[in-house]
């Protein structure tokens, strides 16, 4: 994808800390959640990046590209318009469902790793980017639970959907270290099993131990071995982005200047 | 954090300068202002504060009071203006009144000038009647009585004197953050949008019978607007003498 080789270190654009996001130094480019902007009537703030030439991308939560569903093209389509109102080069969003037999569960829900799951998120993500003016990226998310039967490990699942789909990868290494802790999810396994020259960038967040259970809250500060995670992904290949996801409990400028320095310093570390 | 400022004799904290400069919203806007300055509370560019998580918390009970009313983001306006009619800020303006510092406001009477012309009038006449002078004497103190007094007492202005905006809180407190200093926007100083200033009320500058009445529950003690719009709003970095009062907000 010509543009975005080298997207750099940025951060998810939130309403809340719009004017930090502006003027933190360091950030390279932004991620929006696509559900949350209007066509024709952008955030102030994102219309500012724009100008200063900050790379926007839209994210979506809300496809349910893994759900039994039909696809919800007027979704797809939304999607779409946002990455072509920021002029975006490319949009994500997740291996996941949201929706089935018409509820909406609030949640990203994993997708069972079974053949037959995949044929169908492979159909989706088929019409999905039929229907979107550029390339999709779909990002491993965050399970409590393993459906059973599964035929498929998450990274060999990933690796088939990539080949079939010509998609592109979105690897939150937050999630895939919340997965470790919580379904014994190999996270070296998983990298060494997902095609990386398909790697379009990265996700960061922190998370909290509540119990025996990891979550990834996006509320609280990364944790060391989330960036050693990010650590294990550079020294396999060097990321085009790598993007700090912050949802809540916004802490100071100065702790998420810090964050994304931390992040940088991962990186630049196996770029030399 | 903003030290207090000693004038004279008297030890006044910044909320206590704002509050004997412009009144109670002032007083919210420098509690405000510290927050912001402290890195306790966030704006975004919709207006919204917010508090910043594990940030600490507020030195003083109206910034305290103004924390805790923020479990969701509200706008920046609101946060002022709720602070100002907050029971924390009677708290603080009744200490203000324990030290003499202010009173309460007598309000102008709009016809205030018809006892000083008849007065007058009365006078020239006394010059030939003679017992006409107890008339006029009444009429003239009629005439003092009606103008009015500020909330601010001398002794409050006296505190105020040599009080500069040393830091951007002070600067908030002296000048509000709708003020300019040297040309510049007072909100500029925190990277606040205009249109986040724009959202504290303006000081109503028409005088009530409660005089002092901008937003806010001025009650007594609000100060009056004796500076007008240039006392306050630009180019000096301290409003003199006090007595820059009025319901508060920004110049």
């Amino acid at each position: 994808m010509a543009g975005i080789e080298d997207l750099g270190v940025g951060i998810g654009w939130r309403p809340e800390i719009d004017l930090t996001v502006e003027r933190l130094p360091g950030v390279d480019f932004v991620e929006v959640v696509a559900e949350n902007l209007h066509i024709g009537h952008l955030p102030e703030s994102v219309a500012l990046l724009l100008e200063r030439g900050v790379p926007v991308l839209p994210h979506a939560v809300s496809l349910s590209l893994g759900g039994a569903d039909e696809v919800d093209l007027h979704r797809v389509e939304h999607l779409g318009a946002v990455a072509e109102a920021v002029g975006a080069p490319m949009v994500s969003d997740h291996v996941c469902f949201v929706r089935a037999g018409g509820l909406d569960s609030g949640h990203l829900m994993p997708v069972p790793r079974t053949r037959d799951a995949l044929d169908v998120l492979v159909a989706n993500v088929k019409l999905a980017q039929a229907n979107l003016p550029v390339p999709l990226a779909l990002e491993n998310v965050a399970a409590l639970l393993e459906w059973p039967d599964g035929e498929l490990s998450e990274g060999q699942f990933l690796a088939e959907l990539v080949e079939r789909t010509d998609c592109w990868l979105l690897v939150d290494v937050a999630n895939l270290y919340a997965n470790a802790r919580n379904i014994g999810t190999d996270p070296e396994r998983f990298l060494d099993e997902i095609p990386l020259e398909r790697l379009a960038y990265v996700h960061v967040a922190g998370g909290e131990q509540h119990g025996d259970i990891y979550h990834d809250t996006h509320a609280h500060a990364v944790l060391p071995e989330v960036l050693e995670v990010l650590d294990e992904l550079c020294s396999r290949v060097s990321p085009p982005g790598v993007l700090l996801e912050r949802d809540d409990n916004y802490p100071s400028d100065a702790e998420i200047e810090a964050e994304l320095a931390a992040i940088r310093a991962v990186v630049d570390k196996h770029r030399g | 954090m903003v030290t207090p400022t000693t004038s004279r004799a008297t030890v006044l904290s910044p909320e206590e300068i704002g509050f004997l400069t412009a009144g109670p919203g002032r007083a919210a806007e420098t509690a405000l202002a510290r927050l912001l300055d402290a890195g306790v509370v966030r704006v975004a560019r919709d207006g919204r504060v917010s508090p910043v998580h594990q940030s600490g918390g507020g030195v003083t009970v109206v910034e305290t009071r103004m924390l805790g009313r923020l479990t969701k983001p509200v706008q920046f306006g609101q946060v002022v203006q709720a602070s100002a009619n907050s029971l924390e800020m009677r708290v603080l303006q009744q200490g203000l009144r324990e030290r003499k510092l202010i009173r309460n406001p007598r309000p102008r009477m709009r016809l205030w000038w018809i006892f000083l012309v008849i007065g007058s009038f009365l006078g020239l006449a006394a010059l030939t009647e003679p017992t006409l002078l107890v008339g006029t004497a009444a009429l003239f103190g009629a005439s003092w009585w009606s103008f009015g007094a500020r909330p601010v007492t001398r002794a409050g202005r006296a505190a105020l004197e040599g009080v500069t905006g040393d830091d951007r809180v002070l600067t908030v407190a002296l000048h509000g953050f709708r003020g300019r200093v040297g040309g510049r926007n007072v909100g500029d100083l925190f990277e606040l949008p205009q249109s986040v200033v724009n959202t504290v009320p303006r000081k109503n500058r028409k005088r009530t019978d409660n005089d002092g009445a901008g937003y806010g529950s001025c009650g007594s003690g609000c100060g009056s607007s004796s500076c007008g719009s240039s006392g306050c709003s630009s180019g000096s970095s301290s409003c003199g003498g006090g007595g820059c009062g009025g319901g508060g907000g920004g110049d």
